[in-house]
Order: C-alpha cells, then sequence, then structure tokens
C-alpha cells in the first residue's frame, strides 16, 4: 500500500541542495528505529546502515531538491536570485516560492524589450509586502526558496514537488523498514548535493567503498506529448537505467537487476536517458572503481512544481531493491 | 604483425561500457609480451610486465570507441538511437551498421529521398534524432533480436591505403593500444627494470571513467598517456601535425614539462622523428584523470595524427605508430638508467 | 537472379565496361545472339513468335563520382555522376579507377566543427578523397583526372528477404533482363542494356532509333521512401508489396489502358504489384516513347530504398514479381490474334 502520509511529508519539506538539515531530520525520525547503526558525514549525507559480514551494498537517493538562492535584496521586497540545480528562467514566470521560515514570494519578470530573450537576470521575486523593515528582517542573502506546491494524487498516480528524488528516500525508507535476512552488510545513504553536481555520493562513495553501489532516483518517460523520445513509461514498472550522461551502467549490474526481476516477478523497463545523471556516476568511478548501477522512477514533468509518477512503478522499485539487498 | 593486430581489433565492437565482450583479442596479442592480465572493476584490461625494482610506469590508452544504442523499436522494424560518445550525424547517413543483438544483425542507417525532403530541410544539420537503422525486419521480428539499451556500430572493414596508411574505424584509439604493442615487443627484446603496465581502459569516449579507477588501481609512478591527434587535411591550418611524422608530443598544465622534456630528448638523440601541439587545458585524455589519480602522477601524452576523427574512415600512418612505440621504449630504457625522482623534482 | 555479380561491379555512367563485359559473357553463355552499338548499348535479341517489336530495357550504369583535380598534397578531389545526394558522401570507401585504388572520404572530426557545423552535410567542392598518398606525385602514379570513383559496398542479405547493395539502379533492371533472356520464351523481344541513363538518359535514345520498337517496356530500381515519419501518400513504393507499375513521372505520362492491362495481367497471374505514387524522377522510358514516330511504353521497377546511395536496399520478392510481371506481358504481347 503507498503510504501517501510518508510522501506527502518528505515532498513538503524544506531541503534545497545544501540545506538538506530538515528533510535529514524527518527521515532520521522515520527509520531511526530500524537501523544498526546511523551516521552523517562530514557534508551530511545521512548513512544508515543494516550490518552483515558479507558483501557491501550501498544504496542511495538524494535528499536535495531543486530551488533558488537569493543573490539580493532591495528594500521595496524585491529579491534577485540564482538557480540551485536545474532550472530554466523561461519555465519559472508566476511560480510560487516557500522559503524555511514560511513565507511566501511569487516569480515575476521585468519587462523585456525589443524581443529580448527572457533570462534569469529579469526575473525576480515579489514578496507581497510594502513593509521595509518586514523585508529587512525576513529575506537575507544567501536564503533559499523552494517551490510551492500541493501534493495532490489520483487512483493510480502522484503529483508533487520534489518528487525528484523524495520519492527515492521514500523507496530506501520502505526498503530499511522491510530490510530482508542477509549476510550482506547493507548501506543506506540519503546523499545531499545531488543537484548541484552529485557532490554527496562522491564521499559516500568514497568512505563506504561497497563492492556493489545503486542508486534510486526518477527518470524522464516518453509517453506524454513533451518531445522526449525515449521508451520509458509510466506505469512500465521500475527502469533499470542502461545509460545517461554520468553512467554506463555496468554489464553485470545489469544482469543482475534483470535477473533479480525477472526471478522475483518484478515488473521492469530498460532505461536510456540521453541527458542528466545520477549518484551513481560520482559513485563508479571511486577509488578502484565500482560496479554500479541505478533503479529508476518514471516521472512526467521533471525539475517542475508538479512531477508525477506512479504509485505502481514505486511498488516495484521497492521490490527490486529489497531483491537487490538479499 | 601491427597491421594485422589492427585489422583484427579495429573489426571487433568495444563501445564505450560494453569492452568486455572482445578481450580475447588483446589476450592473444599482449600475452607473449607480459606476464599477467587482471581486469579491474570497471573492466579495463591491465597487462602487467614484470620488472626487477619497485617502479611502476603506466602506458593507458582507451580500448572503447563510440557506437550507437538502441533507444526505441519503431513499426517496420526500424530503429531509433542515440550515440555513446560524440558522433557527427552527418557522418552517419548511408552507412552500414552491425546490431549486436541476442545475435549480431545487419542493418543500414538510410535517409528520406530527395523528392520527399526539401531544400531546405536538406540544408539544416541533422540530428541524431532524425536517423533511423533499418533491420529490413518486421516490429515483431526485430523485437526477439533487439533490445532497448542493445548497441550497434557502423560495419566497416579496415582498408589499406597507399604505403603504410590505413584507414578503419574505432583507430582512435587502437592506434594507441597499438603503440603500447610495439612497446611491448620491443622492451621484450632489451629488457626493462620498472614494472610496466600496459593499460587498454574502458569508457573514455564517455569522460574517461575507466582511467580513474585504473589508475587508482595502479598507483602508478608515473604515466604515458597514448591517444590519437589530429592529423592534418586540407580544411585544418597548415601547421597541423602530419600523417608519417612521429607522435605528436603535448605541452600543456597536464602534462609534466620535465618529463615531456626528456622524451623529446631521447626522440632527438635515438633521431625518432616526432611534432609538437600546445594543449594549455583541457585534453579531453585519460590524462584528465590520471594526472590528479591520489597523490597525483606525472603524465606525458603522445598521439598518434589521425585523420577524419570518430568518423569510420578514421586513417593512421602505421610508421608513426611503429616510431612511437619503439621511442617510449627507448625512454623506459633510459629512465631505467636514471633517477627518476630527480627528473621529477620541481 | 545475378545480382550479386552485378551490384559488386563499378560501372559509373560512361564508363559501364565492367558491366557490359559482364553481360556479354552471361549472354554467350545463355547462347543470346547480340551486338554493342556505338555508344556502348548491349543488344540482346531473343527469337521467338511475334507480331510487334518489343524493346524491353533496363540501364546499366550507375551514379558515382569522378576525380576532377589533385590538390598539392595528394588529395583528390572529385564531381558527381548523376544525381547524389550530398548528404551520403560523408566517410565511405569508395575505389578509384581501372585499377581500383582503394580511399575514403573522411571529414573534419566532430570536435574540431563549430555547433553550427555539426550535423550539416557539405557541399560536394569541399570533400576529398584520401588514398593514404603522401604527395601529389605519388597520387598522380595512381590516379589520373577523368577516373571514375564508385562506392566500395559489397551485397548482403538481411532481414526479411531484402537486400543492400550499391546500384540497384538498375543493376535490378538488368538482372531481370538476363533472367528473361535465359528463359528462351516462344516471344520475339529485345533485351536491351543502355548507357548513361544517370546523365540524361543518352544510351536510349540511340537504343530505340536502331530498333523502332512499337512496345517499350523499361525495367528500373525506383524510388521507396516507406521509412518513419514519411506520409503515407509520399512513400512512392513500398519495399515488399510487390512489382512497381509507374503511372506518371518527369519524363513520361504512361498510357493509362496499357498501365490498367498490365494491373489484369498481375492480378490474374497472382502477381503481387502496386502503383508507383510519385511523379518524381524518370527513366529510359522519357526516350524511348518519342523516338522517330513513337512508340508505347511501360515502367515496372523494384522499389529501392536509400536509391543513389552505396546502401540501397530492395526485397528479393519485389524483383522476383518484377521478374514474373515482365514474362507475362511479353508473352501476352506476343500471343498472336
Amino acid at each position: 500500500m503507498f503510504n501517501s502520509d510518508l510522501m506527502k511529508k518528505l515532498s513538503n519539506c524544506f531541503g534545497p541542495s545544501g540545506r538538506e538539515k530538515n528533510i535529514r531530520e524527518l527521515i532520521t525520525n522515520e527509520i531511526k528505529d530500524y537501523a544498526d547503526e546511523i551516521t552523517t558525514d562530514p557534508l551530511g549525507n545521512l548513512i544508515v546502515r543494516k550490518k552483515g559480514n558479507g558483501k557491501k551494498i550501498l544504496f542511495t537517493a538524494h535528499m536535495d531538491q531543486i530551488g533558488l538562492i537569493i543573490t539580493h535584496v532591495d528594500e521595496k521586497g524585491f529579491l534577485r536570485f540564482s538557480n540551485v540545480g536545474g532550472l530554466k528562467a523561461k519555465e519559472m514566470l508566476g511560480l510560487r516560492m516557500v522559503f524555511d521560515n514560511g513565507l511566501e514570494g511569487v516569480i515575476c519578470k521585468e519587462e523585456l524589450k525589443n524581443n529580448e530573450k527572457l533570462s534569469m537576470s529579469k526575473l525576480y521575486i515579489d514578496v507581497a509586502s510594502t513593509d521595509k523593515e518586514f523585508v529587512k528582517k525576513n529575506f537575507r542573502l544567501g536564503d533559499m526558496c523552494v517551490f510551492k506546491s500541493e501534493y495532490y494524487e489520483t487512483e493510480d498516480c502522484v503529483v508533487c514537488k520534489a518528487a525528484d528524488d523524495r520519492i527515492g528516500c521514500y523507496i530506501l525508507i520502505d526498503a530499511i523498514k522491510n530490510h530482508p535476512a542477509t549476510d550482506n552488510d547493507v548501506y543506506y545513504v540519503f546523499t545531499v548535493q545531488e543537484e548541484v553536481g552529485l557532490r554527496g555520493a562522491k564521499t559516500a562513495g568514497y568512505s563506504i567503498n561497497p563492492d556493489l553501489a545503486i542508486a534510486i532516483d526518477v527518470t524522464a518517460t516518453g509517453d506524454s506529448p513533451d518531445g522526449i523520445k525515449m521508451d520509458v513509461k509510466l506505469g512500465g514498472g521500475a527502469a533499470i537505467k542502461i545509460k545517461d550522461n554520468s553512467i554506463i551502467t555496468h554489464p553485470e549490474v545489469k544482469d543482475l537487476l534483470t535477473y533479480l526481476a525477472e526471478k522475483n516477478n518484478i515488473k521492469y523497463q530498460y532505461e536510456i536517458l540521453e541527458f542528466g545523471g545520477t549518484d551513481a556516476g560520482a559513485i563508479h568511478t571511486s577509488r578502484e572503481g565500482i560496479p554500479s548501477g541505478v533503479i529508476s522512477i518514471p516521472t512526467r514533468n521533471l525539475h517542475t512544481s508538479g512531477e508525477i509518477f506512479n504509485k505502481s512503478d514505486v511498488e516495484e522499485c521497492i521490490k527490486l531493491v529489497i531483491a537487490a539487498a538479499q | 604483425m601491427l597491421k594485422e593486430f589492427l585489422f583484427d581489433i579495429c573489426s571487433e565492437q568495444f563501445v564505450a561500457g560494453f569492452e568486455h565482450l572482445n578481450g580475447h583479442i588483446l589476450t592473444k596479442y599482449f600475452e607473449p609480451y607480459t606476464d599477467s592480465l587482471e581486469k579491474d572493476n570497471l573492466g579495463s584490461y591491465i597487462f602487467k610486465a614484470k620488472g626487477t625494482n619497485e617502479r611502476k610506469i603506466m602506458l593507458a590508452a582507451h580500448i572503447d570507441e563510440i557506437g550507437l544504442m538502441v533507444t526505441k523499436i519503431l513499426e517496420g522494424g526500424f530503429l531509433s538511437f542515440t550515440s555513446v560518445g560524440g558522433i557527427n550525424p552527418a557522418s552517419l547517413v548511408a552507412q552500414e551498421v552491425t546490431i549486436f543483438g541476442k545475435e549480431n544483425i545487419f542493418g543500414v542507417i538510410g535517409i528520406k529521398p530527395p523528392h520527399v525532403t526539401s531544400e531546405e530541410e536538406r540544408k539544416k544539420p541533422l540530428k541524431l534524432k532524425d536517423l533511423y537503422i533499418d533491420t529490413g525486419y518486421t516490429k515483431e521480428e526485430v523485437e526477439k533480436i533487439v533490445k532497448v539499451g542493445t548497441i550497434a556500430t557502423v560495419k566497416r572493414e579496415a582498408i589499406a591505403l597507399q604505403g603504410s596508411r590505413i584507414s578503419a574505424k574505432a583507430l582512435d584509439d587502437r592506434a594507441g593500444v597499438a603503440v603500447m604493442l610495439e612497446t611491448a615487443k620491443e622492451l621484450k627484446k632489451i629488457s626493462h627494470k620498472s614494472n610496466i603496465y600496459y593499460t587498454a581502459t574502458v569508457q573514455e569516449e564517455t569522460g574517461q571513467r575507466g582511467a580513474y579507477a585504473s589508475g587508482y588501481k595502479i598507483n602508478p609512478d608515473i604515466a604515458i598517456v597514448l591517444e590519437v591527434g589530429f592529423g592534418k587535411t586540407p580544411d585544418m591550418p597548415s601547421h597541423s601535425p602530419g600523417l608519417g611524422k612521429g607522435p605528436i608530443v603535448s605541452y600543456g598544465g597536464r602534462f609534466n614539462p620535465k618529463l615531456t622534456k626528456k622524451f623529446v630528448e631521447i626522440c632527438k638523440k635515438y633521431n625518432y622523428p616526432m611534432q609538437y601541439e600546445v594543449v594549455p587545458a583541457r585534453t579531453g585524455t585519460d590524462a584528465e584523470a590520471l594526472q590528479i589519480n591520489r597523490e597525483g602522477v606525472p603524465c606525458i601524452l603522445l598521439s598518434i595524427p589521425l585523420r577524419y576523427m570518430h568518423t569510420s574512415v578514421e586513417t593512421v600512418d602505421l610508421a608513426d605508430i611503429e616510431i612511437t612505440g619503439k621511442a617510449i621504449a627507448r625512454f623506459i630504457n633510459e629512465l631505467d638508467n636514471s633517477d627518476l625522482e630527480e627528473i621529477l623534482c620541481f | 537472379m545475378f545480382l550479386k555479380e552485378l551490384t559488386e561491379l563499378s560501372g559509373v555512367a560512361g564508363c559501364e565496361y565492367e558491366v557490359r563485359d559482364y553481360i556479354k559473357s552471361k549472354l554467350r553463355e545463355i547462347g543470346c545472339e547480340f551486338y554493342v552499338d556505338k555508344l556502348g548499348n548491349v543488344i540482346a535479341h531473343n527469337k521467338g513468335r511475334k507480331n510487334k517489336t518489343i524493346m524491353v530495357a533496363a540501364h546499366m550504369d550507375e551514379v558515382g563520382l569522378i576525380v576532377k583535380h589533385i590538390d598539392s598534397d595528394g588529395f583528390i578531389k572529385f564531381d558527381a555522376v548523376g544525381g547524389i545526394d550530398q548528404r551520403v558522401l560523408n566517410s565511405k570507401a569508395v575505389l578509384i579507377g581501372e585499377n581500383k585504388i582503394a580511399g575514403v572520404i573522411g571529414s573534419k572530426a566532430v570536435h574540431l566543427m563549430t555547433q553550427e557545423e555539426r550535423g550539416k552535410s557539405l557541399p560536394i567542392d569541399k570533400l576529398y578523397i584520401d588514398i593514404g598518398s603522401t604527395s601529389k606525385e605519388e597520387t598522380e602514379k595512381l590516379v589520373s583526372v577523368g577516373d571514375y570513383v564508385s562506392f566500395k559496398s559489397d551485397y548482403v542479405e538481411f532481414g526479411n528477404n531484402l537486400i543492400k547493395a550499391k546500384a540497384l539502379d538498375d543493376r535490378a533492371g538488368c538482372s531481370v533482363i538476363l533472367e528473361l533472356l535465359s528463359m528462351k520464351l516462344d516471344a520475339d523481344f529485345y533485351g536491351v542494356f543502355t548507357v548513361m541513363e544517370e546523365v540524361g538518359l543518352r544510351g536510349a535514345v540511340t537504343a530505340a532509333y536502331q530498333l523502332e520498337p512499337d512496345f517499350g517496356l523499361v525495367l528500373e530500381g525506383t524510388v521507396c521512401a516507406d521509412m518513419p515519419e514519411v506520409e503515407d501518400h509520399n512513400k512512392s513504393t513500398i519495399i515488399g508489396k510487390g512489382a512497381a507499375l509507374s503511372l506518371m513521372d518527369n519524363t513520361t505520362v504512361y498510357d493509362i489502358d496499357i498501365v490498367r492491362n498490365i494491373a489484369k495481367i498481375a492480378e490474374e497471374k497472382n502477381i503481387q504489384y502496386q502503383y508507383r505514387t510519385s511523379s518524381a524522377g524518370g527513366n529510359d522510358a522519357g526516350v524511348i516513347h518519342k523516338s522517330k514516330e513513337g512508340a508505347k511504353v511501360m515502367s515496372i521497377s523494384v522499389p529501392c530504398r536509400y536509391i543513389h546511395s552505396p546502401v540501397s536496399v530492395a526485397s528479393k520478392d519485389d524483383y522476383n514479381n518484377v521478374v514474373k510481371l515482365a514474362k507475362e506481358i511479353i508473352l501476352e504481347s506476343q500471343k498472336g490474334e
């Protein structure tokens, strides 16, 4: 059964790249009764261990989400900003944003002259206040904000912000709670700063140095009119990544995941993403090289305030993670 | 033997990420000149020739090549594809391909004939998504053989051109691997004190990923990176390095200046021809990864001049490979008899 | 079927001797009377029952390249012979001249291209052939201005009864005529292997002049665009759907009564056929029907994907349907009153 409450909490929790404190606490509370060991490394990765004497297996999902960082505050209550992670100016106009302190703003644009192209520098956040003191007190350079959007679900699908990659976190939390009986030494790591360059995964991979690493992250789909040409679709099951810009899945890992899916009757599909990357990209070139792969959740409308995924795909992903842990 | 090796190895596929399938060819040629083979975690082939001292010298050339990967199977048995590594879509039109599915099947990449292609459309740059592989099967038939993720390469037999020049696919960087073979052969003759690691690295074309892991594993004292460089053609500046004039020695921040100087001295001493190029920053070679491996590895980069890079008719002069292989053997021989620390000391 | 042998020969328009020699030797084997005319057309005669003069024509020549200039570094500049889409030239292996010197058409490394240049095809005057020579002198010893250049492309069978080869346009037609001649039908017809179709239907002019046919049947390899993202009405022909009957092209409007009659023959004999739905292109029929007092003509073709490229694709089934249909047309025409 899909735990909508948990997903809603994860999605709504504030945690842009580099500011993962809240989400780390939320996840820690969820899993603290199930872990053998919980540590936080210098970058802020949350490392949850289920001990064993066998092979060292690493699962990762990133906690951070995309957002904006304030680069200038004027007294009239207009904020200038830069992006944290992959966001494009043309997709931001009119969006509502929310800060850590719960205050909000809306993204507006300056007048454009002579067919001038819309760029980030032409956008600003209006915080809806004419009170200079209020602005000064509540908004500072370096503050971050994220999309404001409401969680919504239908019978089979979920729409929410930061599904990238809170749905990965959801899957790992579920896997930790249902950790199978195994000799394997399993590390479930909730990484930081994936959206700004796979940074958390890099140090986690190095310090844990596992025999096998699998990242759980979202992937795009080719089943909507948005023009992305790929074979992955919502409801098609767990996506086993073949390639993206950061990794070509190790052939043995691909074969292993395929074998496990077939053996356990887990619905799966192969994924080739012609852009983007995941934590596995940073992990697999660590030290002497770490055989790595990715289990992806097909997700439409990525990096927007309304990312859409299918609940049954999530179930298949969880089954595959548990099978791999074993 | 060089020609035989290159004709053999260029006819097989080692698409980045899929280099594990045809390693036996490497073994066949390197085994006689080396003591052991180890494959690292990402699949790079490390042939070691044992020495008598503790010193470790790594030679690195990447075995992977650019290729195609199936992204969708369409009605009529056509395949959509993406590339693994950088390919100019224009070079794929009207090519034959081999598709490495459950079995190897033949296909062609055609384009729409002119009568359904407007003049404007023909002038527009082609994108990979405009191209299809024609398998000649129905969708249902081809689905039994090919899956999303199946790889393909342009089908091209190596061609002997005039003199010692040959044309083939994947000479980037099998030419570099051939240099290692030549060095191994040469060093077997004149013997060496250092431990030599002939490393055929994987996934260079997708970001030097193999070199990160194999460099870490070997942890060498120095590394000699063997690549291909842009050989002069009519559409390039007149000062570009030419075919048949020896290796291209690179100058720039990625390379140890004193080690590079030493190599140049030795070429001069033994009358090996060579050429120069300047690469101030990013090189797009395994040196990117090796230089910053662990505590750092002094690197030099030698490139075999090659025309038409990343097409199926890459062209090199075997003489350049032979000269480079021999020069490296001499270089290692001299290093064996000198104080490496002194050479490397800044 | 003589397609493997025929397509692997070089026969760029104006230089058809390899194909001609092969056809001559086959005609001798078959025991068929023939002569070669002043332009180089091969004209074979199958004697039999006759009530009209029938000329069955296919062209021996193919599109290709010709050496134009050898530059100071020994690279070869070239021109196109016949309609070659410049997009198909990038990164190809070629054979030059009588001695078949191997060469490649390279292109700048993708790394050295600007974003704008990537994916763009280069015009022919920016391309060159590299034979691995180190100097102008070395190249000149092997290659001369005026040498013809053909694509290197082997005959390959693949997929569902498909073949890949160069020059299917129109060695397919040549092969059909050789098959028809070897059947020794009791029906009179001339099998004509023409030259220089690709550069302006030249050979067919003189052949038709000599034979004064009542009916000309042209056998061709024709355009087929049944690939993804081409709308149905633009496909022209579809591979595997049978012999393609022409309705109209740039050089001929076919007599509709003849077309319908041939469709009827195909239906009666259970021979798969389709109509060629494009009116672009042209062939020898264009000059045959206008020769002297004029003649009736028909074109029947084997659909070829990627025509005029080194990797043309055709179906053996379609080819066999063309053979069968051509045979029935000849027999029907000479059946007598």
